[in-house]
């Protein structure tokens, strides 16, 4: 199907292509060259990168940094809580995301307007922190799995994207169409609009995976006890744990050991922490397949 | 049945008394926070704590904290959700800011309950004040750790590049522009390339912040501007008045100095965007060529690693010419470096406040002070003898790849802790102490210029009214966000501090440093008559 | 108007009656969502008064006394107001005008790529800076740019882009354009993702349709690419510029140096600086975020009216 795209090719058109095909070949470079710097330094002298000497390959090879990393035992614990929340987070997130979506989106809906502007308002405005944490406490989510979870489950930039999805995407011929089929609303929302929208459902999937994968904050404030936390505290621990001093001014530091590969730490910490959810994005890229609509339309 | 319903009743009965004789042993179950220094191990870990534990008879369930706790901890502290011990969590304007959350202690020490603490404040007064707050209550607990110098920031040259070069040391701005002028210009490290030295390196990132200890602004000194306890954000005495460095005409002499230098190609233009860990980068070169010629450090190994620190040599005080008579002073960090309020502070809302206190009482035995600051006395943890002769000795690191500093901040919660080592104790120091200490002999004379009640102004002593203290916070971001790109602005001659300094010291002034000023020469004038 | 008050109430009873029984099913639908922000987002919500409040932890966060306005005008009549916003105007403006058509070109460019595998090697790849924590990102910019070492300030120097005594990251003046383009750099590819999946669902019989046609590809991507992910594009400019005002804390304050903090300091910074670090300032850092807010909400509401009358896409 692809191919089509392709098809009938101009003179401008192979210009065109090799002017695309540099600036792809650019934007790689650009990206790639940092990613592999971050790579390199994971295993080089820290004091050689932070005075330029290491460009393309590791200096002085060590893997004391992912030695300080996997030797702490509570990584595993952090994985494994990460991905709880992360998978369980997730499924809420997008279980009460597309079903408000498609609510929102529906024009004949009664109270539509006030209750898309309910939605809007709380991305501006919130009680604060201290009533926040007050009302979670209050409801025993302190110290608790669920509050990973549950409190904030709608992101309503991603409700408004998958909204909007829905409303300029899918044909409301569709659904006319199926109300004449007898369909009600839930059968349609399964039948058709679910599978219409694979490729939006799968951003806002990883939109809200990533964002359960870096919660830190949340975690930071709710999560207090070790066996509940997740990776990015506990990463967030040794990185500090090998930062010496800013200032020294307790005196007395002499850090001059942990100094040497400090920053191996991390640089090592980017990539054990992001490796598992880089994996994630080739299977969720392929559900942004070329036509998704064709067939429901012809059919 | 009957039978059954007998041994029912005795096995019941039986139960009961042995829980109640178990709870009559069991240790106080406490909440506590700390918050601990990144390089700290798990609390677990360390075996005199749970000896402490022991012999208070509490078991404390711990909360460790070792980053942004300055996020947490407002929301915490609001929602009233607190435990009952809180380390190294609390600061001033929380006492105020959150009335009636933290116990008033004040009432509780005393010789019979509060021994240990009770001697610490017999022994030093000067602590109790400290911690205590203007009305008198007293809701932290202040450390005295007792060996830290007199100064926290020793001036480094390199003796073998002098020597190279055959200069001698200089005693004045004026050699010492000469030297730098030499160290830039020829091959002072031998290594035949005459143009990686470094002349003088410091460290000018500051973040948003106020100058720290290592920022060339120590050569103030040598004006005479008595500096104390880490720059303290500018404020200093003379003959009583509080002062500040931003609008003194000392400053705007030492500015120029420095641009100056810098204009000649002899500071390191990247000190403003280095953060510390690559300033300690710089220094320590590729570890056989030293690449530094003047900076500022802790100690010397530290700065510059095993292999270089030999070659440097602690730099005395510097007038700022042959014929200047002003008197020369060092930073003054005594008391900053050995003294510290709010280690540990008890939550009013705790249900066992008599536990609580006696688990602090035993961690104020002059002992647990050794083992609080440089780890445990007992066979696990392996960090401090006890000698027949009733003195103590600090262990060498038991681990290969740690050095002491390291050591003792992973071993224990070091100088972060609620401590208290008594004057009258004999404790042989380890060898990175003793070598701190030598480099620093060179400063005693000037460390005996103060004057106690003229030019030594404390900041941690001041006491300020809540209201004063939130002013006075606001003010001071307001004055660092003009004082800090000015500074960098002159000493690079991006901007000409000559036509500017009138219009910047009336600035300054009137967005309230004045109002800062005044408010702390009150301060210090309550504080010079507590003094008689 | 009916004459028979009894009818007419039935009547509406009636219609009500109907529009639920139409519309019952996308209340349920929608019920887990509201239920969700009720509870966590506007229960909480009391908690705004203490920006007009004297906090006292005694008397709780609705019982401090009534200060009306004086955090408000506290602010207003700081030094640091006019700095501040100033500050953080600029860099905002400057993100939004740099920083968000970049990944809509980068789509569009990525979308031309004939060989699938190397799409989605390239997808794959400029997604990844994303991950990078803001503290690894600020010291890699410290390396990168470094005024001796770094390694782009030796390329940019030698392209005569940047002086020979330039220092990138300790100037003023270049610190929105290090902050603005490392942030595209980190987040172009990942914001790219939303806009190529919207282009994987324009028809192919449309390309089709216009290679027969004989349109050459920039004709295609003018005229079918860039319609087809115009009401994402619309409706994600909406929300960036209700966030015109939340520059992102972290990055600035870690990007702070003394040279730079005539341009860095903005308004998150300071109210940190105020409101945590130096003192305990509940209710002027709640008054200042209050503004911040309300600042927020009036661009997205004059933007998504332009948006409504011109492309008739509206976020309500």
């Amino acid at each position: 199907m692809r191919k089509r795209y392709f098809i009938h090719e101009t003179g401008t058109d192979r210009v065109l292509n090799v002017i695309f095909q540099i600036m792809c070949a650019f934007v790689l470079l650009v990206v790639v060259y940092p990613l592999w710097f971050v790579i390199i330094a994971s295993f080089s002298d820290s004091d050689l990168v932070n005075t330029g000497k290491v460009l393309f390959y590791p200096k002085l090879f060590s893997t004391y940094g992912y030695g300080e990393i996997f030797k702490n035992a509570k990584i595993w614990s952090g994985y494994m809580n990460t991905i709880i929340y992360t998978v369980a987070g997730t499924t809420v997130n997008i279980i009460v995301t597309v079903t408000a979506a498609y609510s929102l989106s529906r024009h004949e809906f009664g109270g539509r307007r006030f209750v898309n502007a309910l939605f809007v308002f709380t991305m501006f405005f919130n009680g604060g922190m201290v009533p926040t944490y007050m009302l979670i406490s209050s409801l025993g989510l302190v110290n608790n799995r669920l509050v990973m979870i549950l409190p904030f489950c709608v992101n309503v930039f991603n409700l408004i994207i998958v909204r909007s999805f829905f409303e300029s995407t899918i044909p409301p011929s569709l659904y006319e169409a199926s109300v004449l089929d007898g369909c009600s609303h839930f059968k349609y929302f399964f039948y058709v609009v679910v599978p219409l929208s694979k490729a939006v459902i799968s951003v806002i999937t990883l939109y809200y995976m990533v964002a359960h994968w870096n919660d830190f904050f949340n975690a930071l404030l709710y999560i207090n006890q070790a066996q509940l936390k997740p990776l990015q505290i506990i990463l967030r621990d040794i990185l500090l744990s090998n930062q010496v001093f800013s200032s020294g001014a307790t005196g007395g530091t002499g850090m001059s050991y942990a100094q040497r590969y400090a920053d191996q730490v991390k640089y090592g910490v980017i990539i054990v922490s992001t490796l598992p959810i880089m994996v994630i994005y080739p299977f969720i890229q392929k559900y942004f397949e070329k036509g998704v609509m064709i067939g429901a339309v012809k059919g | 049945m009957k039978r059954i319903l007998v041994v029912l009743l005795v096995l019941a009965l039986l139960s009961t008394l042995v829980t109640s004789v178990a709870v009559a042993q069991e240790p106080v179950k406490l909440k506590a926070v700390i918050i601990k220094h990144p390089l700290t191990q798990e609390l677990s870990k360390m075996e005199w704590l749970k000896e402490a534990e022991a012999i208070a008879g509490v078991d404390i369930e711990w909360q460790e904290i070792s980053a942004d706790w300055d996020q947490v901890k407002s929301t915490m502290f609001a929602s009233g959700d607190i435990p009952d011990l809180l380390f190294n969590a609390t600061v001033d304007s929380d006492y105020a800011t959150f009335d009636g959350l933290f116990e008033n202690l004040a009432p509780l020490i005393n010789e019979t309950d509060t021994p240990n603490i009770y001697q610490f404040f017999t022994d030093h007064p000067e602590a109790k004040t400290l911690a205590t707050m203007l009305d008198g209550s007293l809701y932290a607990l202040p450390k005295y750790q007792r060996y830290w110098p007199n100064v926290a920031t020793s001036c480094y040259i390199n003796q073998q590049w002098l020597t190279n070069l055959g200069l001698a040391m200089p005693t004045n701005w004026d050699e010492l522009e000469q030297v730098l002028i030499a160290f830039r210009d020829q091959d002072a490290n031998g290594n035949g390339d005459p143009n990686d030295e470094i002349p003088m390196d410091f460290l000018g990132y500051t973040g948003s912040g106020s100058p720290g200890q290592y920022h060339a602004l120590m050569l103030l000194g040598s004006t005479g501007i008595q500096m104390v306890n880490f720059f303290q954000d500018g404020y200093f005495a003379e003959d009583g008045v509080v002062k500040s460095v931003w609008t003194d005409d000392r400053y705007k002499e030492t500015v120029k100095y420095l641009n100056k230098l810098y204009s000649e190609g002899l500071i390191n233009p990247e000190t403003w965007t280095n953060d510390y860990s690559t300033y300690q980068s710089v220094a320590r070169g590729d570890g056989e060529y030293a690449k530094v010629g003047i900076t500022w450090g802790w100690e010397a190994t530290d700065r510059f690693g095993l292999t270089l620190a030999s070659q440097y040599t602690a730099l005395a005080p510097l007038k700022t010419s042959a014929t200047d008579t002003r008197d020369v002073r060092v930073e003054y960090d005594r008391i900053g470096l050995n003294y510290d309020k709010n280690r540990v502070c008890m939550s009013a809302l705790s249900e066992n406040k008599e536990a609580a206190l006696r688990f602090l009482d035993t961690l104020y035995n002059p002992e647990f002070g050794l083992q609080i600051l440089w780890g445990g006395m007992n066979d696990v943890d392996k960090c401090i003898a006890k000698n027949a002769d009733g003195s103590y000795t600090i262990l060498a690191p038991a681990s290969a790849n740690m050095d002491w500093g390291t050591w003792k901040w992973t071993m224990s919660w070091a100088d972060l802790g609620p401590i208290y080592i008594s004057d009258s104790m004999v404790v042989n120091l380890g060898t990175d102490m003793v070598d701190t200490l030598a480099q620093r002999a060179i400063y005693d004379d000037y460390v005996a210029k103060i004057n106690e009640k003229k030019d030594l102004y404390v900041e941690m002593y001041m006491k300020l009214t809540s209201e004063e203290q939130a002013t006075s916070g606001i003010n001071l971001t307001t004055i660092n966000s003009t004082v800090l790109p000015n500074l960098t602005a002159w000493i690079i001659g991006t901007q000409d501090i000559d036509s500017e300094w009138d219009a910047y010291v009336q600035y300054l002034l009137s967005s309230g440093l004045q109002e800062n000023l005044d408010m702390r020469q009150n301060a210090y004038d309550n504080w010079l008559s507590t003094l008689q | 108007m009916s004459a028979d008050p009894v009818h007419g109430i039935l009547r509406r009873e009636l219609r009500l009656w109907r529009v639920f029984r139409r519309d019952y099913q996308l209340w349920i639908f929608l019920l887990p969502a509201l239920a969700a922000i009720i509870v966590f987002n506007y229960l909480p919500m009391y908690g705004i008064q203490l920006a007009f409040r004297e906090y006292s932890f005694k008397a709780g966060i609705t019982g401090g006394d009534w200060v009306g306005l004086k955090y408000f005008e506290k602010y207003v009549n700081s030094p640091m107001f006019g700095l501040t916003i100033k500050n953080t105007f600029t860099i905002a403006s400057m993100s939004i005008l740099l920083g968000f058509p970049a990944p809509i070109l980068l789509a569009l460019l990525f979308n031309q790529i004939r060989s699938p595998r190397y799409k989605n090697v390239l997808q794959t790849t400029v997604y990844m800076p994303h991950f990078i924590s803001t503290v690894v990102m600020v010291s890699l910019l410290h390396v990168f740019l470094s005024m001796n070492s770094g390694l782009l300030t030796s390329v940019l120097k030698s392209l005569g882009l940047l002086t020979e005594k330039a220092n990138p990251i300790g100037d003023p003046g270049s610190f929105v354009w290090v902050y603005v383009l490392s942030g595209i750099w980190q987040n172009c590819g990942w914001d790219s993702i939303i806009y190529l999946a919207a282009l994987s669902a324009v028809d192919s019989n449309l390309y089709e349709a216009c290679r027969i046609d004989g349109a050459n590809r920039l004709q295609i991507i003018r005229h079918i690419d860039i319609p087809a992910i115009t009401p994402t594009i619309v409706i994600l400019l909406v929300l960036n510029c209700g966030n015109i005002l939340n520059v992102g804390f972290e990055k600035v304050y870690l990007m702070q140096n003394s040279v730079n903090l005539s341009t860095s300091q903005v308004i998150s910074t300071y109210v940190f600086n105020v409101g945590l670090k130096n003192s305990n300032q509940f209710s002027f850092g709640s008054a200042i975020g209050l503004f911040n807010t309300l600042i927020n909400f009036v661009f997205l509401v004059l933007v998504n009216l332009i948006s409504r009358r011109v492309a008739d896409i509206s976020i309500w």
